[in-house]
């Protein structure tokens, strides 16, 4: 086991794997150990619709091949749910009830899909896509040429919905407040971005409000989606897309603030000195805008976790947002995002 | 790709079950068709302390030893399983308890050592054991059904096994058990797999054949049976144990006596006995039994009487280690006691094997009227493999060279100098053979004599007998393996190790190195001949043994003057196919140098 400071990284995506990385490069010495709930290492989630491209081998869209954590000497610890974190004592707990120490943490534990409260009942009835495993499950639940229902449509899902009908599939949009989240989109602008998602071949569906969700009748596609207005949509695939809900649950008794992600400053510490946040996690504070607030898209995402690391050993940094965030339409009038740009 | 060959390790601690949940593994999985190597490790302590680990290699070609590498971990106790996570493969995966009761200190679970490249899969064994049956008792099945889930392996073949494991337990027993191995497989349903582990269909069986898995040990037990046994002494001693304890079972039905004696000693010395009297006679023991019994032996070879002995190998000298294998004992079982006491000794290679030996030695011994010596180890009287049995007995009942009529004038001569070196074998209460037997030198009659010419003679009969032997029918006493004719290297190996050279060799010709193996098996007398032939055939000869000298080198060089090879392991573990095939790739590189 190496020697020295011990920091660990909870949550092994974007910001994670780039803190584990500065922590490695300014502190050769030091002991990291990365944990996620996930069985696989660090995999590029961008890369999930690949799946319906013939990519079906979780290890075509590993970011790193396994050997590399030995090589960093990082410690990975997958399968792991943290239940608690204690910044008093520098201790962390499992759900699988080991405690370890620690003597800094950044957290990186992004965000889950956001299921509106009008949505939950139909839980059972629905796929997820922010796993391979998931994006497998919807892979084969999907008959060749099957309809994927998208409720909300936020960019995720509409990166999704691209390759879907480049691969043969057939995509509704059921849209709602959370379409094309985490753009803000006035509402005198919508439809001109509806109509570019509708040039793409998406079916739109707006206007009547979504009564219930049940399964298909015998012979019909799996899932029947019945609206206020009387009408009804069919599809194989029930997918919801409404944004995502910052993972921060096993930190509320941690001692730090937390709002709806946990509060940092812009040097992303939060309000106990040896723990950071970074990634979709964060909400971090702006003086510009007097607020707290959350900054998505790869490249501010990895520009977090460098922060926090360089922070974590000595600097004194300010996160600086990359990029812009306006949704946009290209010169062939197709929908376009800085939120789709990554590495 | 239709072809399995898939290895799974259960661990966990005495208590848990481990052992039982490999059990009902591979027999569901021989039931179902698949060839089986099974090889257990269990600690000498008491319950609720000390490791045990079963491994079970599942495959549809024959293979004849278990893998460096294994595909799946099962953990039944991290704290014991944690050490062997490095044996599994990239891509393999490891099953964990993730719902452990007690707090953990930090690095104490499974989850700190999955490797990078393996899967993890964290199941709370215990709460849906509890759910299922109001207990935590059978979590050992529980994860039988999580993998057969996972793998697609044979419900109703572990359905039938539990059932059949539990039969003499109350009803709910069994019935609890299935539930158990059920909510396993329903727990599993939510996983997605991930590894890359598969399971094709089972291989053909051929009929008029009966497919049947045991250890080393049950085989000699049915090879002593079936040989028609009719006389057992023993003392307990591991890895010989249950050979006696088995026969102490199935004896009595066919009509035939065991009796456990108060040491080795008295043991053997009942054995001569009861082979004197001419039953059919055997005893087990272990090394330490064997230096114990070498003063008996004497006698046996002296008197000319027949009797079996066989002997599992363990580590040592002295009590050295009980539970952990090792090939030392080849010196004592050759050589061991006072004068030139030739005996005939054979070690068997695999499970069939030792069923053949087992039976074939009352055969040789009665035949050739001498003590004959089985070697097996801890590792092939413990593992467990696939066995294809034919339906007739193959051994003969009765071979020995009986009296003629005598001339009422002539007295009996029990040690009658022959052609063929054997003399008419009378047993006592056998009219007209009246004789005489002592362990001093005596003449033809059996009296005592110590005349130059008589002792000169008499030594050239006990050797010269045993000539025969090495063409007794339906016995392999060597056989070569692999390429014809002139190779790199060969590769000369006994007992269990042969396995590991077999499977060695093949990956050798595989990276393209001209390469053969021969399997010694009648280890006294030697069969120098075809030794020598496939050694004038290898350029380079390389004798892997588990001790630390090279017993068989010595004695194959010793015999026939060329140096040889060696590598000697006495890590008490079997050796590593890798580990040999290093060898032949840097025998074989030299030789390409050179
Ligand atoms: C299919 C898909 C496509 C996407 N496409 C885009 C895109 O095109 N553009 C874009 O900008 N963004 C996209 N995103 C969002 C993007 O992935 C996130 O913004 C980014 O991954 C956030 O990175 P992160 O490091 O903050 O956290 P994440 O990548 O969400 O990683 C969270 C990590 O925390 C771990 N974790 C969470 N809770 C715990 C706990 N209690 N204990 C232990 N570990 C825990 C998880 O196992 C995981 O390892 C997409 C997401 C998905 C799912």
């Amino acid at each position: 086991m190496a020697k020295g400071t011990h920091h660990v990284i909870i949550g092994i995506g974007i910001a994670g794997n780039r803190a584990a990385e500065i922590l490695r490069e300014r502190d050769p010495d030091c002991r990291i150990t990365m944990i996620t709930m996930s069985r696989l290492p660090f995999y590029n989630r961008y890369d999930l619709p690949k799946v319906f491209r013939g990519v079906r081998d979780w290890r075509e869209i590993l970011v790193d091949p396994p050997a590399h954590y030995d090589k960093s000497h990082i410690t990975l610890r997958r399968d792991s749910r943290v239940t608690n974190v204690d910044g008093q004592r520098g201790t962390l707990t499992f759900a699988h009830n080991e405690e370890i120490g620690f003597d800094r943490v950044v957290v990186c534990t992004g965000g889950s899909g956001y299921l509106p409260e009008d949505l939950t009942d139909y839980r059972h009835l629905m796929n997820g896509f922010a796993t391979f495993e998931s994006a497998m499950t919807v892979y084969e639940l999907l008959p060749e040429g099957g309809r994927v229902v998208m409720l909300g449509g936020d960019m995720i899902g509409l990166d999704l919905a691209r390759t879907l009908l480049e691969t043969g599939y057939r995509v509704t949009l059921v849209v709602n407040d959370y379409t094309f989240w985490p753009h803000r989109v006035a509402a005198d602008q919508r439809g001109k971005y509806l109509e570019a998602l509708e040039r793409l071949g998406i079916e739109v569906h707006a206007g009547a409000k979504l009564e219930s969700v049940k399964e298909g009748p015998k012979g019909m596609p799996a899932r029947c989606l019945v609206f206020e207005d009387g009408s009804e949509v069919f599809g194989d695939v029930v997918m919801p897309f409404c944004g995502l809900v910052p993972s921060v649950e096993f930190m509320l008794s941690s001692g730090v603030d937390i709002e709806r992600g946990l509060l940092v400053n812009p040097q992303l510490r939060t309000t106990n000195e040896r723990i950071w946040a970074a990634g979709d996690v964060c909400q971090i504070w702006s003086a510009e805008e007097n607020a707290y607030r959350f900054y998505y898209g790869w490249n501010n995402v990895r520009a977090m976790g460098e922060v926090a690391a360089r922070n974590m050993t000595g600097e004194d940094e300010p996160f600086v947002s990359i990029g812009d965030e306006e949704l946009y339409l290209d010169k062939g009038g197709h929908i376009a995002s800085p939120f789709w740009q990554h590495d | 790709m239709d072809s399995t060959d898939l290895q799974i390790i259960i661990c966990g601690s005495a208590g848990d079950g481990t052992i039982a949940a490999g059990d009902i593994l591979k027999r569901a999985m021989a039931r179902a068709g698949y060839k089986v190597i099974a090889f257990d490790l269990y600690p000498a302590e008491i319950r609720g302390f000390g490791k045990c680990v079963a491994r079970v290699r599942v495959t549809t070609e024959q293979v004849y030893s278990l893998k460096r590498r294994s595909d799946v971990l099962v953990s039944l106790d991290d704290s014991h399983a944690i050490e062997h996570v490095g044996e599994v493969r990239d891509f393999g995966a490891v099953i964990f308890e993730n719902a452990p009761i007690a707090r953990l200190g930090e690095g104490r679970h499974m989850s700190a050592h999955v490797k990078p490249g393996q899967i993890p899969y964290g199941l709370a064994q215990r709460e849906v054991c509890e759910r299922a049956t109001s207990s935590s008792r059978s979590r050992n099945i529980v994860v039988l059904g999580f993998l057969a889930q996972m793998y697609g392996l044979p419900v109703a073949a572990f359905h039938e096994i539990i059932a059949d494991k539990f039969k003499t337990k109350a009803a709910v027993v069994g019935e609890s058990n299935i539930r158990a191995f059920d909510a396993g497989f329903e727990a599993a349903g939510a996983y997605f797999k991930l590894d890359d582990v598969t399971l094709g269909p089972p291989s053909h069986v051929a009929e008029g054949a009966d497919t049947v898995m045991m250890t080393g040990n049950g085989a000699v037990v049915q090879g002593c049976l079936d040989a028609g046994i009719g006389t057992f002494f023993g003392y307990p001693i591991t890895p010989a144990t249950t050979i006696m304890e088995r026969l102490a079972v199935e004896m009595p039905k066919a009509g035939a006596r065991l009796l456990q004696t108060e040491d080795e000693i008295s043991a053997i010395a009942a054995t001569i006995g009861a082979g004197y009297a001419g039953s059919r006679a055997a005893t087990a023991t272990s090394g330490p039994g064997l230096a114990l019994m070498v003063e008996m032996l004497g006698l046996g070879v002296m008197a000319e009487v027949p009797c079996v002995i066989f002997v599992s190998q363990r580590g040592g000298p002295s009590t050295g280690m009980p539970t952990k294998t090792e090939q030392s004992d080849l010196n004592l079982a050759v050589f061991g006691g006072a004068g030139d006491a030739q005996r005939i000794v054979l070690a068997p290679t695999n499970v069939e094997g030792c069923y053949r030996c087992a039976g074939k030695a009352f055969e040789l011994a009665e035949k050739f009227q001498t003590p004959v010596v089985i070697l097996l180890d801890l590792y092939l009287s413990n593992r467990y493999e696939t066995v294809v049995f034919s339906k007739d007995n193959i051994f003969e009942p009765n071979c020995s060279k009986g009296v003629k009529t005598q001339d009422p004038g002539q007295a009996y001569q029990r040690f009658q100098l022959t052609d063929d070196f054997v003399s008419p074998r009378a047993v006592p209460g056998e009219a007209g053979g009246m004789h005489t037997v002592t362990g001093l030198e005596h003449n033809e009659l059996g009296r005592p004599s110590d005349s130059a010419e008589m002792h000169t003679r008499m030594s050239a009969k006990r050797h010269r007998k045993l000539e025969g032997a090495l063409a007794h029918p339906d016995l392999n006493i060597c056989k070569r393996f692999g390429d014809e004719g002139p190779v790199d290297v060969g590769i000369l190996a006994w007992g269990s190790t042969f396995g590991e050279s077999l499977e060695a060799m093949m990956a050798a010709q595989a990276e393209g190195i001209r390469c053969s193996a021969m399997k010694v098996v009648m280890l006294s007398p030697l069969p120098v001949d075809p030794i020598a032939g496939f050694l004038a055939d290898c350029k380079e000869v390389l004798v892997p043994e588990l001790n630390y000298e090279g017993q068989l080198a010595n004695l194959v060089s010793g015999q026939l003057g060329r140096p040889l090879s060696r590598l000697n392991r006495v890590t008490g573990a079997p050796m590593q196919v890798e580990e040999i095939l290093e060898q032949v790739r840097a025998l074989a590189k030299g030789r390409a140098a050179a």
